[in-house]
């Protein structure tokens, strides 16, 4: 045990969030309905548009709180020793997918209406084009075609029963960790011990199910709005996402803590610098690698089934989003992230954790928003193609988009900072909270 | 009194078994064992023996059999061409790449426990990393050898690097085939280094206690004049880090660029964007179960089982085990999106591969990867010596045919059922086979008779002796 974990007072008491995050949850929810509010209005006179606006903004939110779960289930299925100090952030970020899915409703309204409308207006197919069949084989019938023949999958119905298994296995999940963790807090040495071990157990478990219901709900929610369009790694490219968002917002909260002084007596540039590095080799890399093999064997394989999704991101404005996604997503970060005292002072830290936020924003913007042209296929070469959407526009200035950030981003933060007002912010009575403690790198 | 009678007092009790799961309390990963010069004795009187245990003798005598069988049959085939191999038009590919792709996935253990564990500060990787690292080596010189024959004209092999000549002759840069060349070849030649580096205070160790003239000029040579002074371990431990970092990036590079071979050509059941890390979670799920082959006999043999202990099987247990989801995962996306795609092709490779002529080579695959890996949940099974022996033997069958059915099945029948074909291999293609066992297995065993088997310096940097402010018994 070392000097400093001899000296530190572990009462639960002293690293509880109290009246100012408590306040800070207030006008964050005040921030969020204002903006979702304001964004309702812009937006409501494009509803397709805005419903594909906020599915967008919903999977941003919905990753944030997903890499808090697959940071606990990492850190507890590893038996990790560094990180119970900064693990309790993490488990109220994660705590959020217990009601995360109230943000789905409005697609079941969505498609109540449409049924109820009978197609007219908006309706489930005004984003997934594989909701309305007939319409989509009026006008391009190979398409439909290929959709008829996957349907057993792609249909409404198992649509929204697979959607509820993802919500009620994130849920159960997050329940689990955040309970069991808090727990600790009040729990005799002996019993802390019964539910670490216990956690570590569900841990594993809980990692299957989470790579298959994030990979499911990928290809639900992001890959089959290009239904034709397919890829064996596009679960692993948004469980790698997940890992960029979560892990750059579980840093920031931990850093904006410690500048409360909340969690200073206990959080040291070792565990900032750890956290640094867990961002640069998944956030960073490990995403990188993931992009990069799916992008370079789609472009060398060359086939026209495949190639469409990414000439949808490389025409117009498009096409710039794509390059800044190269530069701000991962060659920009890995030179800034890689030095070690980038990692250990709290302001490069933090403008590390901001930017890779913003770039996994971008790009959740670039999976979801561009919509490959019907007439794809019908352009001889590639440059007639380019030049004819050429004045496309990624449209990713529009204020909506950031309202409804401003407003998803809010609640996830009012409700995260509610939780931590009232229950310690550091898992005081972990285990191995002394290894933690006194943890330095090398 | 002696310092370890003093320190067993002081401790008041000798770990033995250290596979127990306390939060809280980290395991012992040395056992019985509370002296750094206890270490120190283990493992270099391996190398200073004498004699080695008859069983070295009984096994280095077939390796050797096997490599003279390799040896026949890779004369045969210059001597012959490459037709003495079961290889036709469609399958041009069988058991040569099979044997590539399966040799430099074994060499992918090695590097990981070497460099992404040291980098994860999992101590208990000191007591399997230096025989994992010699493990790779020898697998990638394996590996090496099938590309390298399979060439046809072996005599202008050179042809493989970009050499500057007369001719103007390039190789095609656009070809994942050399990339392939340069991936291997850096990875050889990092992992080689990486693993030199981390022995040279062994070696010194044993260049200092070695009694005979040879021992003590081979030894001194390759030890560099390590004199263990502060200033040296403090650039050693340096250096380590760095070359743990740069070495990092090749555990995923080098088996991405091997599935690349497959995977940037249009042919169903090979070009799958899933492939990079569905290939590399491969890698690292065979070259555990090899270690594991490896560290039951040796650590039985050698008597290392204080060092290599129960813990440290079960760890590798426990990563076969994720590594195996993993590709168990990959297997059925692949299987999905097939379907998902709604694309012909796609849907009769996979079909093809599960109920075509090639069935059987799916379901070894299928269940030696990811049915009987799953008893590696239960702890029992973890800990058990002839259960995870055999298992590790299991996995290794169901990589190999993992590559096999990947290749042929995919190369046997494609789009024109007019050109649809088979694979039956000659015997020059099994003897070559097994004779790489026998090439693998002749270098092994000389690296456990000669060289230090376990990082003896890394390992007493774990023990709880090393740690100044462990925890002082009352």
């Amino acid at each position: 045990m070392s000097h400093a974990a001899e000296k530190t007072d572990l009462t639960p008491s002293r690293f509880v969030g109290g009246e100012i995050l408590a306040r800070y949850s207030r006008m964050a929810l005040a921030v969020a309905v204002v903006a979702l509010g304001l964004a309702v209005w812009l937006g409501w006179k494009d509803p397709a548009y805005f419903a594909r606006q906020y599915l967008m903004n919903f999977v941003f939110v919905l990753s944030l709180a997903l890499g808090g779960l697959l940071f606990c289930l990492i850190q507890q299925l590893t038996r990790s020793g560094w990180s119970a100090v900064v693990r309790r952030p993490a488990e109220a970020l994660a705590a959020n997918l217990q009601w995360i899915w109230i943000l789905f409703l409005p697609f079941v309204g969505i498609w109540l209406w449409g049924r109820a409308h009978d197609g007219h207006g908006l309706s489930l197919a005004s984003i997934w084009p594989w909701a309305d069949l007939a319409s989509m084989g009026e006008h391009d019938p190979a398409e439909a075609h290929i959709i008829a023949a996957k349907s057993g999958y792609l249909n409404d119905r198992f649509f929204f029963i697979r959607a509820a298994i993802y919500f009620i296995v994130w849920g159960s999940l997050a329940r689990v960790f955040f309970r069991g963790s808090v727990a600790q807090d009040t729990a005799s040495p002996e019993e802390c011990v019964r539910i670490t071990a216990r956690l570590s157990r569900t841990a594993a478990a809980g990692i299957i199910l989470f790579g298959l219901t994030t990979t499911f709900a990928a290809f639900d929610w992001i890959m089959s709005l290009s239904p034709a369009w397919f890829s064996t790694m596009f679960g692993v490219y948004f469980f790698a996402a997940t890992c960029t968002g979560g892990y750059s917002l579980i840093t920031l909260i931990v850093l904006k803590l410690r500048h409360l002084g909340i969690n200073r007596a206990v959080v040291s540039e070792e565990h900032l610098q750890d956290l640094g590095k867990m961002i640069f080799a998944f956030g960073v890399v490990f995403w990188a690698y993931i992009a990069f093999s799916q992008y370079m064997l789609i472009w060398y394989g060359n086939i026209p089934e495949e190639t469409t999704w990414f000439l949808a991101r490389q025409v117009g404005g498009w096409g710039t989003v794509s390059i800044a996604l190269l530069f701000g997503h991962f060659i920009i970060p890995f030179v800034f992230l890689i030095s070690r005292w980038i990692k250990r002072w709290t302001f490069t830290l933090a403008v590390g954790c901001v930017w890779m936020l913003a770039f996994h924003w971008i790009d959740m913007y670039w999976l979801i928003m561009p919509v490959i042209p019907a007439d794809v296929g019908s352009y001889a070469t590639y440059n007639e193609f380019a030049s004819a959407y050429a004045d496309t526009a990624s449209r990713i200035g529009n204020p909506v988009n950031f309202l409804l950030l401003l407003g998803l981003m809010g609640l996830l933060a009012s409700s995260t900072m509610r939780r931590l007002s009232t229950k310690s912010v550091v898992c005081v009575h972990d285990p191995r909270i002394n290894e933690s403690l006194s943890f330095q790198n090398i | 009194m002696s310092s370890s009678q003093i320190d067993v007092r002081n401790r008041g009790f000798i770990d033995t078994d250290n596979t127990g799961d306390t939060p809280g309390r980290r395991a012992t990963l040395v056992l019985n064992m509370h002296r750094f010069h206890d270490v120190t004795q283990q493992v270099c009187r391996i190398a200073e023996a004498k004699r080695a245990p008859v069983a070295w003798y009984v096994a280095f005598a077939i390796s050797l059999a096997m490599v003279s069988m390799l040896g026949f049959c890779v004369l045969y085939l210059f001597f012959t061409g490459v037709g003495v191999w079961g290889l036709n038009n469609p399958v041009m590919w069988a058991f040569d790449i099979t044997n590539f792709v399966f040799w430099v996935g074994i060499g992918h253990a090695g590097t990981l426990i070497s460099a992404i564990l040291f980098l994860f500060r999992q101590k208990w990787r000191t007591g399997i990393n230096r025989f994992a690292e010699a493990m790779t080596i020898f697998a990638v010189i394996c590996a090496g050898l099938f590309p390298g024959i399979h060439v046809g004209r072996v005599w202008l092999v050179y042809w493989l690097f970009p050499i500057p000549n007369q001719m103007e002759l390039w190789p095609q840069f656009r070809s994942p085939l050399l990339w392939d060349v340069f991936a291997v070849s850096t990875y050889f030649t990092v992992s080689a280094v990486f693993w030199y580096v981390g022995m040279i205070p062994d070696l010194a160790t044993l260049r200092d206690r070695a009694k005979g003239r040879i021992q003590q000029m081979a030894y001194g040579l390759f030890s560099l004049g390590w004199r263990g002074s502060m200033r040296h371990w403090h650039r050693y431990e340096v250096a380590y880090l760095l070359l743990a970092a740069l070495a990092t990036p090749l555990v995923l590079s080098v088996h991405s660029v091997v599935s690349f071979d497959f995977a940037v050509s249009q042919l169903p059941g090979w070009h799958t964007t899933i492939f990079p890390p569905y290939f590399v979670a491969g890698a690292i799920f065979s070259g555990f179960a090899m270690v594991v082959t490896l560290a039951v006999p040796a650590r039985e043999l050698f008597g290392l089982k204080d060092l290599i202990t129960l813990r440290h099987l079960d760890n590798m247990n426990k990563i076969i085990l994720v590594t195996g989801c993993m590709v168990g995962y990959a297997y059925s996306m692949e299987f999905f999106i097939a379907w998902y795609s709604g694309a012909l092709y796609e849907k009769f490779a996979f079909m093809n591969r599960a109920f075509g002529q090639y069935w059987w080579a799916y379901l070894i695959m299928v269940s030696c990867n990811v049915i009987t890996p799953q008893l590696f949940w239960f702890k029992r099974m973890r800990t058990s010596i002839p259960i995870m022996f055999v298992l590790s033997l299991v996995v290794n069958i169901g990589m190999w045919f993992e590559r096999y059915v990947i290749i042929v099945s995919s190369l046997a029948n494609d789009f024109l059922p007019t050109s649809w074909g088979g694979f039956i291999p000659t015997w020059v293609d099994i003897c070559t086979m097994t004779g790489a066992f026998g090439l693998f297995g002749v270098c092994f065993l000389l690296f456990c008779r000669y060289l230090p088997m376990v990082a003896l310096a890394e390992i007493k940097a774990i023990m709880p002796e090393a740690d100044p402010h462990r925890e002082h018994p009352q």
